[in-house]
């Protein structure tokens, strides 16, 4: 976020909402209305004064309704713009014209009641709307005391609460008496799988929520009682399973399968009743009930519809199709997150990316046309050679600093260090004025190192950085003390010894700022291609995206023809022929001047580095090199082939995919068949492989309605564990019960038999609601046997991209970066990053399409200034920086007669790991040498700063 | 310990007696029938519960106008004021007995029965010194 904000190429216009869109891809005009923030965002500094004096409470709605704040606030101190709001309903000024209290106490000027809304009329090319998910009706949670019952509460205001940050500082505590709790019940499926309410759907992101919440709150608080109610368990996220039954087993978490109908209060408590699949009632007392509410349509889902003039689903969700997931029904106009379905945060990233993909296919012609670069002046080299002149600037922050710490002593004493010219205190040092003129000062006095004794260096470095680079001075010559976050605010009862320790951090950056060196910023130029390893769905689609872009690929597939896993599918999940998706998306390829094809051919090994790789590629027993900037995995996964369960030995067990090919080769085989087992999991979860498959469980009751619809007399047994049609596809699953399709639960203790006869075959399995075995004379057995990584393992020595303990590709952070590996330049999409349906699969490969052209448009990659460096007089060849770095970023090259540590410095991140291991101290870090970080410590002391 | 007895009726009661009692809501010593239909319940029925040694009696059926089985909280609360009159006649305490009524689904009403009767229990001697 904070990236976003600080992006020259973003403009963020907050409080507004789109009028009208007019025109067409490329040249839409978007009516946009703007409401008055009444605080003007240049010139807040964010330091909480107006909240502090404002007469009127008003209820704090970012704190879920449990908080009071006042109308002048921000809802939370990470949030972009970092500037403060008014609320306008709420405040005396703007209904009543009087107080105006605030106007008076902002020193920085920013309050401006003057504001008024505004009509902006924006030319743009593409428009992606990313409204998020609304909240489900009061009116549905009052069934279960929502309203009635003050301990009931939601699962957004029970993550209030186990916020550091929320109203209660992370104390669970029950609204009714502020008592902790000891026993919660989280009941799921609130608002979701519910046609009472109108949401059919699954909100696919409740249960691992809950899980994740219920761990939270045991952590807090162990000796907690939490039980889980759910119908299915639905963590069919990448490692979700894995965390579900870590949280189970760590915490002791109660997982009870059971719907909860209703909330009963007895005597303050909270009283449920609920029956178990054994056909037992139950009932319990709990101090606390959370509610795990699910994903709504935004809304004003239906304004948004009318206004950009696309389709809604039924559910009021976007409408999109299987093979172009982020497209709303008109052109140029796309869709990501929540808005085209409910979904957790990786896939709202991963969706993000891709729409920013598709919008980049649109506009690539246009491309660096209306883009702002920041340009710089020439670094003054001269003045940085010279002795150290160090300018000391101590912020007030507000009252911040200056309530608890004593500025003008802090700045006083500042004078007195060794090499320090000028020192001064400012109000805001970050606010624009104050910028200003400390550059003009840094000038003025040719400061030639600069020490901002504040706040964070994590949140504020980036800008005084830019202030120095904005007048000819390296930015790595800025240092800070933090003041503020680890003095004032955390001693706030003790002024004097707060005071001293200012002292103390100020000497201590004073000491480091006069070892500080100018880094240099190489820019490295970019190859402008891409490789694309794997001819499936997700490597198609994010060849034809990049390709889109007006960059070059090379797409290489093993086997002798495209399309991978989908050449097997027959229709997709929403009905539409895969085969015509498949044939479409090769057509294109095969008709696309920027995409070059190799088939049958492999990637033998890869080397250089991020803008910069050279491939040698085996084809039909020869050898080819290519030069290209950026690669994706896309090289996908493969089918499980089932151990046991008669498969193989009779020709009457197959897989879910093989009754596919059966089916659409017309439907004689049927012909005497009476009954169809199908059995979920087969593989997955535990079995041979411990994760979910995602995918198996909406396929199974695809084709069984698939059956049905081709023989409606069949009778269709799922012997399944939970049902994980997730999202849209519940409205499958229940279409599946209605039509008489028989759903039983196994648990993993006892599995399904298949058992051969003389006569065909039967199915041995054990029914929780009838509580006996049955068995199933079955003319056809298919097995859900999910999805086994691909030769993943190979190529990730390769690469040296990490795989996950399944075998899958690890993603470089599973929220953030979800279609990055950990290696610079190299991303990944499709069925290599883990099981996931085609719909999927393709917003995945738009998403690294997205992520690997941003080095291709470029055309330069920036370094990173804080890289590792290798004196290679002291460097030794012992290789253990090579072993150790996780970026493949240092390694040994032969430098003259013994091979010595080279960084690459394109790679590398400047974690430090190489440094702190090499035994000859050969390694140092741009920004954070040994001598500047010992002269720090020894600046502790008073004496060790005079020593120097 | 005193003993409680306490008739309800499907409706009215739906939580387990013995998970208000974990929850440390009621009498340990309240038992508690569950009831198609306070209706149901015959004079003899609330006089055996005192002959097999409860201390006090109360019966909970649906609100009056609301009854599910439309008169059947009508007929147990008449059978109440008629066991009352029976109770007065062997010297015994009519206050022993009452009838309740709950919204459906409501376990409060009943928690609370039960107490004010346990409290009766405990009263007793207290009430008639004074």
């Amino acid at each position: 976020m904070v990236e976003a904000g600080r992006s020259p190429n973003i403009e963020i216009i907050t409080n507004a909402r789109l009028e009208a869109l007019e025109g067409k891809p490329g040249q839409f005009l978007a009516k946009v209305h703007q409401a008055p923030r009444f605080i003007n965002e240049d010139l807040c500094t964010a330091c909480g004064m107006c909240t502090m004096y404002c007469p009127r409470p008003v209820v704090d709605t970012y704190n879920e309704r449990l908080d009071i704040t006042r109308a002048p606030h921000i809802d939370y101190a990470q949030a972009i713009p970092s500037s403060y709001y008014i609320d306008a309903k709420a405040c005396l000024r703007v209904n009543y014209d009087t107080c105006n209290l605030c106007a008076q106490t902002c020193t920085a000027g920013a309050i401006d009641f003057s504001q008024k809304p505004k009509k902006l009329e924006l030319n743009v090319g593409a428009v992606v709307l990313a409204p998020g998910f609304g909240k489900v009706d009061d009116e549905v949670l009052e069934k279960f005391g929502y309203g009635k019952y003050p301990d009931v509460l939601t699962s957004f205001e029970f993550e209030r609460l186990t916020c550091a940050s929320g109203p209660t500082e992370g104390h669970i505590v029950r609204p009714s008496d502020n008592k902790p709790p000891k026993k919660i019940a989280f009941l799921q499926c609130i608002g979701s799988r519910d046609e009472t309410c109108g949401n059919g759907y699954c909100s696919s992101v409740c249960c691992m929520y809950a899980i994740k919440e219920a761990s939270v709150a045991k952590e807090h608080e162990p000796d907690l009682e939490i039980s889980i109610f759910f119908m299915d368990v639905r963590t069919m996220g990448k490692g979700f399973d894995e965390a579900r039954k870590r949280a189970q087993e760590k915490y002791g978490i109660n997982v009870i399968r059971a719907r909860v109908p209703r909330v009963d209060q007895v005597d303050g408590k909270l009283a449920l009743t609920w029956t178990t699949p054994d056909g037992e009632h139950h009932s319990g007392i709990f101090d606390m009930v959370v509610l795990s509410v699910g994903l709504e349509s935004p809304e004003d889902a239906e304004i948004i519809s009318k206004v950009a003039d696309i389709e809604l689903n039924h559910y009021d969700f976007c409408k999109t199709s299987v093979d172009s997931p982020l497209a709303t029904t008109r052109d140029g106009v796309l869709v990501a997150g929540a808005f085209q379905g409910p979904k957790d945060i990786p896939e709202s990233v991963t969706q993000a990316s891709g729409a920013a993909a598709i919008a980049s296919e649109l506009l690539s012609d246009a491309r660096n046309t209306e883009t702002i670069t920041v340009t710089f002046p020439e670094e003054n080299v001269e003045l940085e050679r010279e002795e150290p002149r160090i300018g000391v600037f101590v912020c007030h922050c507000g009252v911040n600093i200056a309530g608890v710490v004593d500025v003008k002593a802090v700045r006083d004493y500042a004078g007195t260090l060794p090499g320090v010219v000028l020192y001064e205190d400012t109000l805001y040092s970050c606010s624009q004025d104050a910028l200003k003129s400390i550059a003009e000062k840094i000038k003025e006095n040719r400061l030639n190192r600069v020490v901002i004794s504040a706040c964070s260096p994590r949140t504020h470095e980036p800008l005084f950085q830019e202030t120095l680079r904005s007048i000819g001075l390296n930015p790595a010559l800025v240092e800070m003390a933090n003041i503020r976050d680890q003095c004032a605010w955390v001693h706030a009862q003790e002024p004097e010894a707060a005071t001293e320790k200012a002292k103390d951090l100020v000497r201590m950056a004073v000491a480091k700022a006069r070892l500080l060196e100018p880094l240099d910023q190489p820019t490295v130029d970019v190859t402008p291609s891409a490789l694309v390893l794997g001819g499936g769905a997700a490597g198609m689609a994010s060849a034809l995206s990049i390709a889109d872009q007006g960059f070059k690929v090379v797409l290489v597939e093993k086997s002798k023809e495209l399309g991978g896993n989908l050449k097997r599918l027959t229709w997709t999940l929403d009905g539409q022929d895969a085969r015509k998706v498949l044939k479409d998306m090769v057509k294109k390829i095969k008709a696309h001047k920027n995409i070059e094809v190799l088939t049958e051919a492999k990637l033998e090994s890869i080397s250089g580095y991020v803008g910069n790789f050279t491939s040698t590629i085996s084809r039909k027993g020869k050898t080819d090199m290519v030069n290209h900037g950026v690669m994706i995995i896309a090289t996908g996964g493969r089918e499980y082939k089932p151990k046991g369960y008669a498969y193989g030995d009779s020709p009457r067990v197959l897989t879910q995919l093989e009754l596919e090919e059966k089916l659409s080769k017309g439907k004689s085989f049927l012909k005497n068949a009476r009954n169809v087992v199908m059995i979920q999991c087969v593989g997955s979860r535990g079995e041979d492989m411990s994760h979910c498959s995602r995918l198996c469980c909406t396929q199974a009751v695809k084709n069984a309605l698939k059956l049905k619809e081709v023989k409606p007399d069949l009778n269709i047994f799922v012997f399944y564990r939970d049902m994980r049609t997730y999202g849209f596809y519940e409205d499958l699953y229940r279409e599946a019960r209605k039509k008489g399709i028989h759903f039983i639960r196994y648990t993993p203790e006892k599995r399904p038999e298949v058992i051969k006869q003389a006569r065909g075959i039967k199915v041995r399995a054990f029914d929780p609601i009838l509580g006996d075995d049955l068995e199933i004379p079955a003319s056809l057995v298919v097995l859900s046997t999910g999805i086994a990584p691909g030769e993943n393992e190979e190529l990730s020595k390769v690469v040296k991209a990490p795989l996950t303990s399944d075998g899958f590709f690890l993603e470089a952070h599973a929220k953030l970066r979800p279609v990055e590996v950990a290696v610079d330049g190299v991303y990944l999409c499709g069925l290599a990053h883990g099981p996931k349906s085609l719909e999927e699969s393709i917003a995945q490969a738009k998403a690294a399409a997205a992520k690997a052209a941003i080095p291709l448009a470029k055309g330069k990659v920036a370094v990173a200034p804080i890289v590792s460096r290798v004196n290679q007089d002291a460097c030794i060849g012992c290789g253990i920086c090579e072993s150790l770095c996780p970026f493949n970023a240092i390694r040994l090259e032969k430098a003259g007669k013994r091979k010595k540590a080279q960084t690459i410095t394109a790679s590398c991140k400047g974690c430090g790991i190489c440094a702190s291991h090499c035994p000859t101290l050969a390694i140092s870090m741009g920004g954070f040498t040994d001598e500047a970080i010992m002269a720090q410590i020894h600046a502790f002391s008073p004496e060790g700063c005079k020593e120097e | 310990m005193s003993k409680i007895k306490g008739f309800c009726c499907n409706y009215t009661m739906s939580v387990d007696v013995d998970a208000l009692k974990e929850g440390g809501l009621v009498p340990e010593g309240l038992e508690i029938d569950r009831l198609a239909c306070t209706g149901r319940l015959e004079v003899p029925e609330i006089l055996d519960a005192f002959t097999n040694g409860a201390d006090a009696v109360f019966v909970v059926g649906c609100q009056m106008d609301k009854c599910h089985n439309l008169s059947g909280s009508y007929r147990a609360s008449k059978r109440v004021r008629y066991a009352k009159k029976i109770l007065k006649e062997l010297d015994m305490d009519p206050e022993l007995l009452e009838m309740f009524f709950a919204d459906r689904g409501h376990s409060e009403p009943i928690v609370e029965a039960a107490r004010l009767m346990a409290s009766k229990t405990q009263g007793n001697s207290q009430d008639r010194d004074q």
